[in-house]
């Protein structure tokens, strides 16, 4: 395996300025202005081999994107050193822009008056992506993607996840080697975040392409990461696969049952196992240790009149949840 | 091989200008009116002037107005060709889209200054350009002179848009930057005068500091007494200079560039 | 009642200092926006006209000598800053962007907003104006005239602010039509600005576009204000500000009519 992104103590501040409300306020920071050095990223460290494809994590403002547009060459850090593909970013020297891509949900690469077909065939230029596999690339991934019959339609008459479908399109037909992708997912709904995940999966098992995201949906990094990153304040404080960060707070599966009427809560069995009792007692969620999982079930289950049980279906998002919530119980990186 | 990446490029983006002009059928016919109104108002002004002396400087009527139809010649392939882009430039620098133009495997300044054209202003092309042959006939513009012309429009338009691009080099700083636009409007007014109009510091810092009144009056000057060459080598040294200044400012800007967060 | 003002005018004031801290903020942008008439001034047409009255037998254009023709010029400059210095870029953006949305929501209107955003605007304007004025003084590039006249000119610049204020808004709203509504405005500063005298004294002008020029707005604009504040104005000022006044409203209905076919339009689209 060889390294796709290496970066040592990568940092990033900005500055911003004060300013006290109401007419006074403005004349005073006309004259004079009070500045703030804002860390965005700070003392940043990481390893990504070729292939991987990682999940960037971290609330609003933890520095995800800055972290991206620096890896992509678009601003300059302030301090450390950044390598992608062998290259140093700011640099921005021509064959590393063709060798990577940066899709961000909340900007639009595409050209918002023209027809996509029309932003596409600019990037084929752009680009120097030959004419034959210029147009097998839009046949194979308009298919794929669902948008066959959207490709001559002016861009601002696009839902917004025909619209992403496309963005995504327009970041693919360099084929590059390695994908920056910011969010997305964001604001679609529930099948369009499916298809634009199944398709995530597909083409990147098929090509090995390196890809990072950020997301704040959890399920498109439970179903596509196998490592994760955790940034808070513009520090790394995870890192490591998936299975690692879901077993952060313990080993524990969270399973919910519901009954038919309430059952005994007096038993022994249910304070074992840490219950939380909702809706009038027909509900309990319990943590149980995974290698318990089966036989507590099964006990459950023939001992009490269940009419429903499941277990959790994202373990990423509850850690994360409680992460954010109480940032103290990471070990200190 | 650089060079042909670059003119294919080009080509799509006049094929997307055109797509993107088509789809606004108002705007086009308004841009055409704007246009002609700003003709008729500049064109109009030294006219009526001339109504009332006759000279103004060295030059009688249909020489200035020769001048003016030169000044407007450049303007026109300048409205068409490159003043959209400093609007969007403020624009994309603003809203952080300049994210996008630094990917691209191309020069960033090509595809920011040269991204889209006007073809509503194309359509215009024979106002500016059939005034300066009407003028340049009264003035009794020599046959050497003809052929000299065009290369000569050319040489003042590509001072001008040198100029305007290192001056938009400075919107990297100025976060709103419609102020600059503002400015580089007024120095396209400035330009719009023949040198000999200024008094001396006004015309020293326009020809030496920053050269924009050698935009119209160098090639102009050449035109009618050729042993006035100077000024036009000093126009091509400017044009050098220029370059050499937009890209060290442009180094520099891409440092202070923080690419607004969505 | 009383409490009723009473809020609205919490409303009005907010939004006026909003609009405040706004303008501030990018300092640089504004105080460009005054340079750029300034630069205009001295280095164009004070130089133009010094040189086209050097020529020999050159002393009076019109009843202009190079005196009078830079004093005119000036006072284009500060009839400009109080009448014509809104330029209303940011309501086109407001509706093409989606903005308008909330104001259709809450309780100040969208109008209200926009008038208080060009209040506050001209209030700084005012400001820059007198310091304008002040300077010329003191290079004695324009005599100070009459304070009654003074008086005049101001209130009669600034009564033709609010007629430039209706015209920005209502091709502001050609939004709802236009992708792009600078062009508009474009044009009718450039036709403004020439047929308004802000170019040339229109004594210069052909006679035959001077009378035309007398049924339409464009005299008001910049040379009636630039007469009066040079103590040269001939008719009634108030027949001139009933005229003006007339022009504010004809516009005032238009940007109304305007408005109401687009937020239909709007709304029936769901932007």
């Amino acid at each position: 395996m060889t390294v796709a992104i290496e970066c040592r103590q990568l940092a990033k501040n900005f500055r911003t300025y004060l300013k006290k409300p109401g007419f006074w306020g403005s004349l005073r920071s006309f004259a004079k202005r009070e500045y703030r050095i804002n860390p965005a990223v700070s003392s940043f460290d990481l390893v990504l081999q070729k292939g991987e494809f990682v999940g960037l994590l971290g609330p609003n403002g933890a520095g995800k994107t800055t972290l991206i547009k620096m890896l992509t060459g678009i601003i300059m850090p302030s301090g450390g050193e950044a390598r992608v593909l062998g290259y140093e970013p700011f640099r921005r020297h021509r064959s590393f822009r063709k060798r990577i891509a940066l899709v961000m949900g909340q900007k639009s690469q595409l050209w918002w008056d023209i027809p996509a077909m029309d932003s596409l065939l600019l990037l084929q230029k752009y680009y120097e992506v030959q004419e034959a596999p210029f147009r097998r690339r839009v046949s194979e991934l308009s298919e794929l993607l669902g948008v066959r019959d959207q490709l001559e339609v002016h861009v601002r008459k696009l839902s917004l996840g025909e619209r992403m479908k496309m963005e995504l399109m327009a970041c693919l037909l360099h084929e590059p080697d390695v994908i920056f992708l910011d969010e997305p997912t964001i604001g679609l709904d529930l099948v369009a975040q499916e298809n634009i995940r199944t398709f995530l999966a597909r083409y990147q098992q098929r090509r090995g392409t390196t890809i990072v995201l950020t997301s704040h949906y959890m399920a498109d990094v439970e179903a596509l990461c196998e490592r994760i990153v955790l940034i808070l304040e513009g520090r790394k404080r995870f890192d490591g696969s998936k299975s690692e960060f879901e077993g952060l707070l313990g080993k524990e599966k969270f399973v919910t049952f519901r009954f038919k009427e309430p059952p005994d809560q007096s038993n022994a069995l249910w304070s074992s196992l840490d219950a939380h009792w909702q809706e009038g007692g027909t509900k309990v969620e319990l943590r149980i240790a995974e290698e318990e999982l089966r036989s507590a079930t099964i006990e459950i289950l023939t001992r009490f009149p269940v009419v429903d049980f499941q277990t959790e279906k994202l373990p990423v998002e509850r850690v994360m949840g409680t992460l954010l919530h109480r940032p103290e119980l990471l070990p200190e990186g | 091989m650089r060079i042909l990446h670059y003119l294919r490029v080009y080509r799509e983006f006049v094929n997307t200008s055109f797509s993107e002009a088509m789809t606004y059928r108002l705007h086009f016919m308004l841009l055409i009116l704007m246009d002609l109104a700003f003709y008729a108002a500049t064109l109009g002004s030294v006219s009526f002037i001339y109504d009332q002396v006759e000279t103004i400087g060295l030059w009688k009527r249909e020489e200035f107005l020769f001048f003016v139809s030169f000044v407007l010649a450049i303007d026109h392939l300048h409205m068409t060709f490159v003043s959209p882009n400093f609007w969007q430039f403020s624009f994309d620098l603003r809203t952080g889209k300049l994210d996008f133009v630094l990917l691209r495997p191309i020069g960033a300044i090509f595809s920011i200054f040269f991204r889209t054209v006007r073809p509503a202003s194309l359509v215009n092309i024979v106002v500016p350009w059939g005034c300066m042959i009407h003028y340049g006939m009264e003035a009794g513009l020599p046959s050497w002179g003809w052929v000299a012309l065009p290369a000569l429009v050319l040489a003042g338009l590509c001072l001008y848009v040198s100029l305007e691009i290192l001056l938009s080099m400075s919107m990297f700083w100025f976060v709103e930057s419609m102020g600059i636009n503002f400015v580089r409007i007024q120095f396209q007014r400035i330009a719009r005068w023949p040198d000999f109009v200024y008094g001396y510091y006004g015309r020293k810092l326009f020809t030496f500091v920053f050269p924009v009144l050698l935009v119209g009056s160098a090639p102009v000057r050449f035109l009618f007494d050729p042993t006035d060459y100077w000024p036009l080598v000093g126009l091509a040294a400017a044009v050098g200079a220029t370059w050499l200044l937009t890209g060290v400012f442009f180094r520099l800007g891409l440092r202070a560039y923080e690419s607004a967060s969505s | 009642m009383l409490r009723r003002l009473r809020t609205e005018g919490a409303k009005w004031k907010q939004t006026l200092e909003i609009s405040w801290s706004n303008l501030m903020a990018y300092k640089m942008n504004f105080l460009l926006l005054i340079v750029g008439p300034t630069i205009v001034f001295f280095f164009v047409k004070y130089n133009v006209w010094t040189s086209i009255y050097a020529m020999d037998g050159v002393d009076d254009i019109r009843g202009y000598n190079l005196e009078r023709m830079l004093g005119y010029q000036v006072w284009v400059m500060i009839v400009g800053f109080l009448a014509q210095g809104y330029m209303g870029t940011r309501l086109a953006e407001d509706i093409r962007l989606g903005r308008i949305s909330s104001y259709l929501l809450y309780p100040f209107e969208f109008w209200k907003f926009h008038t208080a955003k060009f209040l506050a605007f001209q209030v700084l304007e005012i400001l820059v104006a007198a310091v304008t004025l002040g300077a010329t003084l003191l290079l004695g590039l324009v005599k100070l005239p009459e304070w009654e006249m003074l008086a005049a000119g101001a209130l009669f610049s600034l009564l033709v602010g609010f007629f430039w204020f209706a015209v920005s808004y209502a091709i502001g709203l050609a939004a709802f039509w236009l992708e792009e509504t600078w062009v508009l405005r474009v044009l009718f500063m450039t036709v403004s600005n020439f047929l308004s005298g802000a170019v040339l004294p229109l004594e210069i002008f052909p006679r035959w576009i001077r009378t035309l020029l007398d049924y339409t707005p464009f005299p008001y604009v910049t040379f009636v204000p630039v007469k009066i504040f040079m103590g040269q104005a001939t008719g009634s000022l108030w027949a001139a500000s009933a005229n003006v006044l007339l022009w504010t409203l004809l516009a005032g209905l238009l940007a109304g009519a305007i408005w109401k076919r687009g937020i239909t339009l709007y709304t029936a689209a769901g932007m």
